[in-house]
Formats: C-alpha cells, sequence, structure tokens
C-alpha cells in the first residue's frame, strides 16, 4: 500500500507553474527572509513596515483601536455593498426594502443588523482611537498631519452614519436627519436662519441647508442625495484618507512608542499581523452575535406630517441637539462643532510640550490630558443627558422615570443683555462687557506672570462665589439647589479655564497661548451656560435681534 | 492562550456564529406552519386515493399526494397592484391560497391551516383574493411573515388586524352604500348611533358635519404619535386598563375611539383644570359623557364604522360604490320636520336627546352649581366646574320669539361669550357654531317651531 507523503504532495503544489505564478516565494521556511518577503511580496500587507518594535505591539498601548476601525470599516463595506443589493433610494421603495430585508432576503435582517452596528461601533472605536492616540502623545511632530486626517476621518466617519441613518426612511430617520440638517440653516451668513444670512440674501431655498437636503424639507432629492453620499461619494474620500493615513504612519516609522536601550525589533509576519487578525476576528464575531441578539430598529414609515416626541438625533450627535438647549442653533450646531474639529487638527500645533510622545504621561502632560479628557467627557456627557434624559416635549425625564408622566410646562426664560424690551439690562451695556470680561479671561493667565497658588486662589474665587450665592439666598432670589449649581459650575470653569492655564501655559508664545484659550475658553462657555440656563433660566446673556445674534 | 489557538478558536467561532445566523433565518415561524399544511392536504388527497377503485385515477391521485406533500417551501404572496401592496399573509394561512388550494376550501379546523370562512357567500366571492388581497379588508401587516408582525401586533405597525365586527369598518372605505349591505350590520348600527346621539354636531365626516371639534374623516389614520401616551394609558375597557404594550393590539385607534364612548372622555384627557402644569388652565375634554347612554355593543359598534374612516390607504376610484342619493322623509307638519332637523344636525351632541337636558360644560354655568367661593377645596371646586352645563332648551325656549330662536341658531355664540363659573378656572370649551350657512331657511323655522313647541311654559303669569 502506498503511503500518502502530505510534504511532497505540498512541495509539488507549491512548486507548481500555477502556485508560484499567483504567490511569490517558495516553500514557507519560516526564515527572516520569509517574513519580510510576506510582507513585501503582498500588496495589501505591505502597508506595514517589516519590522516593529515590541512597545508598538502591546495591546494596552494601542488598544487595537485603529486598526478595529479600519477592520470595522470593511465589514461595513461588505454588509454595504451587499444591502445595495436590496435596496432602492426612493420614498416609495425605500421603506418596503427594509421590511422585506427583514422578512424576506436570506440572512436580511442580519445583513442589516451588522450594518448598523457596525456602523454605531465604529463611532465608537473611531473616538478611542482618537483618545489613545492623544493620551500617548502620538500626534507630535512628525505626526501632526495624520492625526488632522485622523481628525477628518472622524468626521467623515460620523457624517457616513449620519448619511446611512436617513435611509430606512422611517419616522425615526426622518427626524433624526430633520434634526440634524436644521442646524445648517442656521450657519452664519451661509444659512438663511444663521446670523447675517438674510443680510447676505439667503432664502430657505437656497441656502446651504437646501444645498444639503436638495429641497426645503426632507424629501425625495434629499433620499437620493444621501443616499449618493453614504454609498458613493464620502466612502471614495474616506478610502483616499485611510490611504494616506495608512500611508504617513508606515513613513512616520509606523509607532511613536520611543526607542527603549537594547531593543531587538520583531518581525511583522507574525507579530504584529497575528494580532490585527485576532482584533478583526474578534471584533467580527461581536457584531454578528449582537446582530442576531439585537435587531436594528425600524419605526413606522417617514411622515413629513407627523413629528415625532420627542424627535432626537442619532445618539452620536444628541450631544450637540442637547447642546441647542443652552445655544441658538448656529452655536450648537455649527460653531461648536466648527470649533471641535479645528481646534482638534490644532492640537498639534499648539502643543509645544515636547515630553510624553509614544507613553502614557499623566504628570508630564497634566494639563493637555486634563483638557482634552474633559471635552470628551462633556462630548458624552451631554450625549447621556440627551439621549437618556430627555422625554416628550424634550424636557426632562430622569432614566427611570416613565414618559407617561406629565411635566410642567418649562420656566419662562429671560436674557441678561438686550434690546429694550428683550433683556433685563441694555444691550448697548452688554456687548463691552462681555467683550471685557472674555478678554481679560482670555488674556489674564498669561499676564499674571508669577504663578498663582492654585488653593489659595481657587478658596478665594469659591469664597466670593458662595458669598454671592449667600446673598442671593438671603434676598430669596435663589434656592440652595441653584446655590450649588453655581459653585459647581462657575468652580470647575474657573479651575479648568483659568487656574489650569495660569499655571501651565503662561509661558506659551502669544499665538499659541491665544488659540489655546480661545479653544478652552469656548469649552467653558458650555459649562457656564448649561448653568445658566438650568438653574436660572436665563435663556440669552446677549440678545441682538436685529442681526439673529444670540449669546 | 497563544495566538495559534486564539486563531483557531476565533475562525472557529466566527463559522459557528455564522451557521448559528443561518439557523436563525432558516427556522423562521412560517416553516413549520406550511409544513403542516402540506401533510396535512397530502393526507385529505390520499385518502381520497384509497377510496378510488380504478387503479389508474388512484395512482394518479397518489401522485397528486406526493406533489402536495413535496410542494416547495416558499414565501406566497397576493400582489395587490391597485393598492401596491404585497400580502404575505398565505405564507402561513396556505389554505387560502389559490396556487396551492384553487379550491379555497377545506376541512381543516385550526388557524393558519383552516380556508376562509363563508367562501361560497356573495361577500367574499365579491372580493376574489387575487384582487383584493387580505389586508385591505382585514388590515394587519401584509409585508411580514411573522405571527406578531403580521398581524401587527407589534410597535410601531399602527393598523393592527381589525378584529371581530370591527371589519365592517373595511365595507365603510369603498361602500357609499354600506348600511344597505347584508355583512356590514353593525358598522350601519354604528352610523345610525353616531347621528342619533349627535356626534355629526361637533365632529365632521368629509364635510358633513360640525366644526366644533376635529373631522373625523381620516380618523382610522390618526398616527398614536398625536395621542399623548399619558391620555392613552388612562383609556379603560370594560373597567380595565389596557396593558401597557405601546402601539400593539391593545394600543390601537380602536380602543382609542372606543375608550371615548364608554369611558368619560374628561377621563382620557383631563388636562390642567388647575394649572398645575400650566402657566393657563385647560379644561378636560369637552367631548360630552356618553357612558350613560351607549352600551359596550353601541360603542363597538360606532368603532366599527369609524374604523372605516381612512384616507391615507389610496383606495382607486374603480374600487369605490356611491352612496345612493340621500332623500329625507316627508313630513306631515313642520313641528316634525323640526324634531329631524334637531337630529340631523347633531344638536343632540351638545343639547341632549330631544334637546331633554343640555350636556356638561365644564366650568360653565349649570344647575345644581353652588355659590363660587374662592376658598372651597379643589374638589369642591372640580365638582361644582363639571356641573357646568350647555343651556336646557326648554327652560330657556320660552322667554324667545320665533324670529329671535332663529337669529340666534344662525349666528351662534361665539367661544368668548361663555360665562365661567369659577373665574380662575379654564374657558369652557364647545360653543355653539353659526349655522346659517349649514342649515337652510326653512328647515331653520321648523326647527325653531318644534323647539317653541317643547318649550316650558311660564305658568308665573308674567
Amino acid at each position: 500500500m502506498p503511503t500518502l507523503d502530505i510534504e511532497k504532495i505540498k512541495k509539488e503544489i507549491i512548486d507548481s507553474q500555477i502556485w508560484r505564478s499567483v504567490f511569490r516565494g517558495g516553500v514557507w521556511k519560516d526564515t527572516p527572509r520569509d517574513r519580510a518577503g510576506h510582507i513585501i511580496g503582498n500588496v495589501w500587507l505591505h502597508l506595514h513596515p517589516v519590522k516593529v518594535r515590541p512597545r508598538a505591539l502591546s495591546w494596552l498601548y494601542s488598544w487595537g483601536m485603529g486598526g478595529i476601525s479600519f477592520a470595522l470599516y470593511l465589514s461595513l463595506t461588505l454588509t454595504g455593498v451587499a444591502l445595495m443589493f436590496y435596496y432602492r433610494p426612493t420614498i416609495g421603495l425605500a421603506y418596503r426594502d427594509i421590511k422585506d430585508l427583514e422578512f424576506a432576503v436570506t440572512l436580511g435582517m442580519f445583513l442589516r443588523n451588522a450594518h448598523r452596528w457596525a456602523a454605531q461601533a465604529m463611532v465608537v472605536a473611531v473616538i478611542a482611537h482618537m483618545v489613545r492616540v492623544f493620551l500617548t502623545g502620538a500626534y507630535k511632530k512628525p505626526r501632526e498631519f495624520n492625526w488632522g486626517i485622523g481628525v477628518l476621518l472622524l468626521t467623515l466617519t460620523l457624517f457616513l452614519s449620519f448619511t446611512g441613518y436617513l435611509l430606512p426612511w422611517d419616522q425615526l430617520a426622518i427626524w433624526a436627519v430633520t434634526v440634524g440638517t436644521n442646524m445648517a440653516g442656521a450657519t452664519p451668513i451661509l444659512g438663511n436662519e444663521g446670523p447675517l444670512g438674510s443680510l447676505v440674501g439667503m432664502r430657505i431655498n437656497n441656502d446651504v441647508r437646501f444645498t444639503l437636503l436638495g429641497g426645503t424639507m426632507v424629501g425625495e432629492n434629499t433620499l437620493l442625495r444621501f443616499y449618493v453620499m453614504h454609498c458613493v461619494a464620502v466612502p471614495l474620500v474616506v478610502g483616499i484618507l485611510l490611504i494616506l493615513h495608512f500611508w504617513r504612519i508606515r513613513k512616520d516609522s509606523f509607532s511613536a512608542a520611543p526607542y527603549q536601550a537594547n531593543e531587538e525589533k520583531l518581525d511583522v509576519w507574525p507579530h504584529l499581523v497575528k494580532r490585527e487578525y485576532i482584533a478583526a476576528a474578534a471584533t467580527t464575531l461581536f457584531i454578528m452575535v449582537w446582530s442576531i441578539l439585537q435587531n436594528a430598529p425600524l419605526e413606522a414609515i417617514a411622515n413629513p406630517n407627523v413629528t415625532t416626541n420627542p424627535s432626537k438625533a442619532p445618539w452620536y450627535f444628541v450631544g450637540l441637539q442637547e447642546l441647542l438647549v443652552y445655544f441658538d442653533p448656529w452655536i450648537a450646531g455649527v460653531v461648536m462643532p466648527g470649533l471641535i474639529i479645528v481646534g482638534l487638527i490644532a492640537i498639534p500645533y499648539i502643543d509645544t510640550n515636547p515630553k510624553g510622545v509614544g507613553y502614557y504621561a499623566w504628570k508630564e502632560r497634566s494639563f493637555a490630558n486634563t483638557l482634552f479628557l474633559l471635552g470628551v467627557v462633556m462630548w458624552f456627557a451631554l450625549i447621556f443627558i440627551g439621549y437618556a434624559c430627555r422625554g416628550p416635549n424634550y424636557a426632562w425625564y430622569w432614566p427611570w422615570e416613565s414618559w407617561y408622566g406629565l411635566k410642567a410646562a418649562p420656566p419662562a426664560t429671560w436674557s441678561v443683555f438686550g434690546p429694550k424690551g428683550v433683556g433685563a439690562l441694555p444691550m448697548l451695556l452688554g456687548i463691552p462687557l462681555l467683550g471685557a470680561v472674555s478678554g481679560a479671561w482670555m488674556l489674564l493667565p498669561k499676564l499674571i506672570q508669577k504663578e498663582l497658588n492654585g488653593k489659595k486662589t481657587m478658596g478665594a474665587f469659591l469664597g466670593l462665589v458662595a458669598l454671592l450665592a449667600a446673598a442671593g439666598m438671603a434676598m430669596g432670589k435663589m434656592g440652595p439647589v441653584q446655590g450649588a449649581f453655581l459653585l459647581f459650575f462657575t468652580g470647575s470653569s474657573f479651575y479648568f479655564g483659568f487656574v489650569l492655564p495660569q499655571r501651565h501655559i503662561r509661558a506659551l508664545d502669544w499665538p499659541r497661548y491665544l488659540v489655546t484659550m480661545v479653544l478652552v475658553v469656548s469649552t467653558m462657555s458650555v459649562l457656564l451656560k448649561m448653568c445658566a440656563r438650568l438653574a436660572f433660566n436665563i435663556k440669552y446673556v446677549l440678545t441682538i435681534p436685529s442681526i439673529s445674534m444670540n449669546i | 492562550m497563544s495566538y495559534r489557538k486564539l486563531f483557531y478558536a476565533f475562525n472557529a467561532a466566527m463559522l459557528a456564529v455564522f451557521v448559528w445566523a443561518l439557523a436563525v433565518d432558516f427556522f423562521v415561524e412560517w416553516r413549520p406552519y406550511q409544513a403542516t399544511y402540506y401533510k396535512m392536504a397530502a393526507e385529505v388527497i390520499e385518502k381520497r386515493a384509497a377510496a378510488e377503485k380504478d387503479p389508474k385515477k388512484a395512482a394518479d391521485i397518489k401522485a397528486e399526494a406526493r406533489a402536495m406533500r413535496h410542494s416547495p417551501m416558499e414565501i406566497k404572496q397576493i400582489i395587490v397592484g391597485d393598492l401596491g401592496r404585497f400580502d404575505r399573509c398565505v405564507t402561513c394561512h396556505v389554505g387560502m391560497d389559490e396556487y396551492t388550494n384553487p379550491s379555497l376550501k377545506n376541512d381543516f379546523k385550526e388557524n393558519p391551516y383552516k380556508s376562509h370562512p363563508k367562501i361560497d357567500e356573495s361577500l367574499v366571492k365579491a372580493h376574489p383574493f387575487t384582487k383584493f388581497g387580505c389586508t385591505s379588508c382585514h388590515s394587519g401587516q401584509g409585508l411580514a411573515t411573522t405571527k406578531e408582525a403580521a398581524h401587527g401586533w407589534v410597535k410601531h405597525w399602527e393598523k393592527p388586524m381589525l378584529k371581530g365586527d370591527h371589519i365592517q369598518g373595511a365595507c365603510v372605505k369603498c361602500h357609499g352604500d354600506f348600511e344597505n349591505l347584508k355583512g356590514a350590520e353593525v358598522a350601519a348600527k354604528g352610523k345610525k348611533l353616531f347621528n342619533q346621539h349627535g356626534c355629526q354636531g361637533c365632529h365632521a365626516i368629509n364635510g358633513w358635519g360640525g366644526v366644533v371639534s376635529v373631522e373625523l374623516g381620516d380618523i382610522a389614520d390618526k398616527p398614536f404619535e398625536r395621542i399623548a401616551g399619558f391620555n392613552f394609558k388612562r383609556v379603560r375597557i370594560d373597567g380595565k386598563e389596557l396593558p401597557d404594550e405601546h402601539h400593539n393590539s391593545h394600543w390601537n385607534i380602536q380602543n382609542w375611539i372606543r375608550g371615548h364612548l364608554v369611558n368619560d372622555p374628561a377621563h382620557n384627557t383631563p388636562n390642567d383644570p388647575f394649572a398645575k402644569l400650566n402657566a393657563e388652565p385647560i379644561a378636560p375634554s369637552g367631548m360630552p359623557d356618553f357612558t350613560k347612554e351607549l352600551s359596550r355593543e353601541d360603542a363597538d359598534a360606532i368603532t366599527a364604522y369609524l374604523s372605516g374612516m381612512t384616507k391615507e390607504e389610496m383606495i382607486p376610484y374603480r374600487w369605490h360604490v356611491p352612496a345612493p342619493p340621500a332623500r329625507e322623509p316627508a313630513f306631515a307638519d313642520s313641528k316634525s320636520h323640526g324634531h329631524f332637523v334637531f337630529q340631523k344636525y347633531g344638536c343632540a351632541g351638545c343639547h341632549g336627546m330631544d334637546a331633554k337636558q343640555g350636556r356638561r360644560r365644564f366650568n360653565a354655568l349649570g344647575a345644581g352649581q353652588k355659590e363660587y367661593d374662592e376658598k372651597m377645596a379643589e374638589k369642591d371646586l372640580f365638582d361644582n366646574m363639571q356641573l357646568g352645563a350647555e343651556p336646557t332648551l326648554p327652560d330657556l325656549m320660552g322667554t324667545y320669539t320665533h324670529e329671535e330662536l332663529v337669529k340666534k341658531i344662525s349666528g351662534g355664540v361665539p367661544a368668548t361669550d361663555a360665562k365661567k363659573w369659577n373665574p380662575k378656572g379654564p374657558m369652557p370649551m364647545i360653543y355653539m357654531p353659526a349655522w346659517k350657512d349649514k342649515i337652510s331657511k326653512k328647515e331653520l323655522d321648523d326647527l325653531a317651531t318644534w323647539l317653541l313647541s317643547i318649550a316650558k311654559k311660564d305658568e308665573s303669569g308674567f
């Protein structure tokens, strides 16, 4: 009986002309040359370097979030293309096609669920990736540009998710997109409801919102526009930016993790590739199980005449929607997101601290880390409030409260500075006063050359606020809850917005210092306005109705 | 664990989960129903084969049974071209699928196997399934292929299957002459009650009727988003609150309509009479309490009638059967004609059946109210505001001349003329609309004549 020599058969297959014409390299001998050849000889893998520093491989260092984001992007492409076979972007067919996916198409529901959940997971993964890169200082020289591309990719991820949100054409979709796109109408100058918009001839049917929607309300054109953006235009841009992002990672020596003495580099094949595979596999598995256990939401068919109450934006934009409670749409929907994007891109250029590149450095980068994490925490806190604590009429309902319970109508609001009859105090006093306060706030930390004693300064400030609150309470103008709000919000704004900058960045050169302070003061203005609105029912600190300018 | 082991473990897990997903996709509810149907139908045919004497014919019948037993498992649907609908109900209700069961008859007793009841009756014969599908009469979610979703007992499907007599609402959708149809008796009774009790005095249907409250011509399409959950939760049917499941077999438009008839509507929609939640007080629902006039059956009949009030279903004009021209009975004298006019325009809605007793008008003046006193307890205030009423006409008419009465009805009484019992309470809802463009001159005259005839005479001698 002839024995089967598997090794021999394997060798013959691998040495055959067909095999060799397809795969470069011969029988695998696991030499360094073979390992390098695996990376160099493969069009997909050669975006990797051949060797990598061991520090870069640590899960605790990288969290694997960049790779996981890309794995999710790939699975979104696959499921998305599969879904395109079943979906027609017209208002007569879209909703029915989604129903067909659920009830008639083989694996249709699974595909839709996987696409939906992978999209949500990708938003989380990309944000987590950004947080990790920030905390390890991996955006610093020479990686400033790649960080900027990353910020754009994050923005496009959100936009992809947002455009996809409309496609099922149900009540959830149409109203979430209505909330999101209405903010575009409030863009300064370019939007018909934004400051100065009417002065340059913006109307509801020619402004930037009209361009986005292809109409004055979410309708057939919007669906087609969002479909094309979602399936073709944006993925194309994301693809181009991804290639650039990966290429720069490779060119910028792959990882920011610092060299160590006597460090021996490891082969990317198999050390990095196997980790990437496991991360991608675990992610896929997670999405698959999630997709089996939980169906993607689908509400009643879109009806432009019936507004849902409450109407909420997709969860990742609910934070911005919550900002609408405190600010006019041009600030909440345009200026704030704009500042976030521009501010993030600016970070590598204003952060001159040479320390903390490639490792977690709490002590060495306490200012940068604290302010950045404060921003992230505020972003998610606002999302939590908007998503979990807002019920019918956008009134405050605790997560455990039934929405069937009735809430009192919100108390009347008032404005501090405004023209006669609108503001409690005259507008012409408010403009210079507000300018002076924010100017002083921006400049003082640097102008006070000597470092202030943090504890004493905070103590003095809190004492002053407490005195104010006590006076207010004594006069019957505020209650203890309002006092606590005042103390907490002004205290934290003063600490994060004044004491910390004074301690850490007063030595920065003027341009960098001013850009940083603009970002810091804007962040604190959110906290202060939240306090003003929630505790004191202040709608605007300053209102200039003639040019739709309200702060 | 080494990465090699992880590699195998994850690959195996992904494969397993994919098989799991396939299994979830494959083992769906409709499969066992369809398989059982084929088996049951094949057995029936086999019995026929066993009884057949002629061996050649028996072989043919056996082949037929075999074919039935091995029919393909598939999603079956009826395409209703006129409505652009796809009704997949026959995927489970195979006995009602003309391709599997051309006779549309079988002896099975249980759902989903049994054939359509009354298949030989003209009502069903006149509506061939291939043309009308299922949901155009029964409602429900035709595209769905699971029991709960298809019957519409799920969130976000606002037209669940019509239960029991409510299906007669479907006749109302197309048949203007439904009152003369066999099988639509309950809906016809509903319409009669609707008009008898004066609902049309406030609620117009397709433009006919009063404008005091909402038009009901599309009430069956009312989106649940427009019904406050707080109010729906207070609806009681047979004394019980509806299960707390938004948008399903209990929270549907039928129960919302019925809820207005078997409850005091002011209980469902209490609003805010003491301005606890709003800056201004808001009176409870202005709709009168009909619980003493209408039985549960009456309420169901009205509900069935109103279930047919839909506009969004885009029923093609070819399906519509016009109503016969309305003919009014002839009257011997103007008094009895006047009584008919009172009925016709729904005056009973506010002034009570035969004008005997004015209905509730919250916080208006009414009989039996105490003197308003600011210091009254809230309950006393509420009870007295509840006693506010529309005018009881016989008590009032005696002071009017014929001309004054005609003028009063023609011009109506604006809502702002209302006198509040509690000056701090809400504005009374409901008002007397101006009828001059609705009621013709002759009708108005006769109505006034009838009203004056029932007026209580002032016996005091003045």
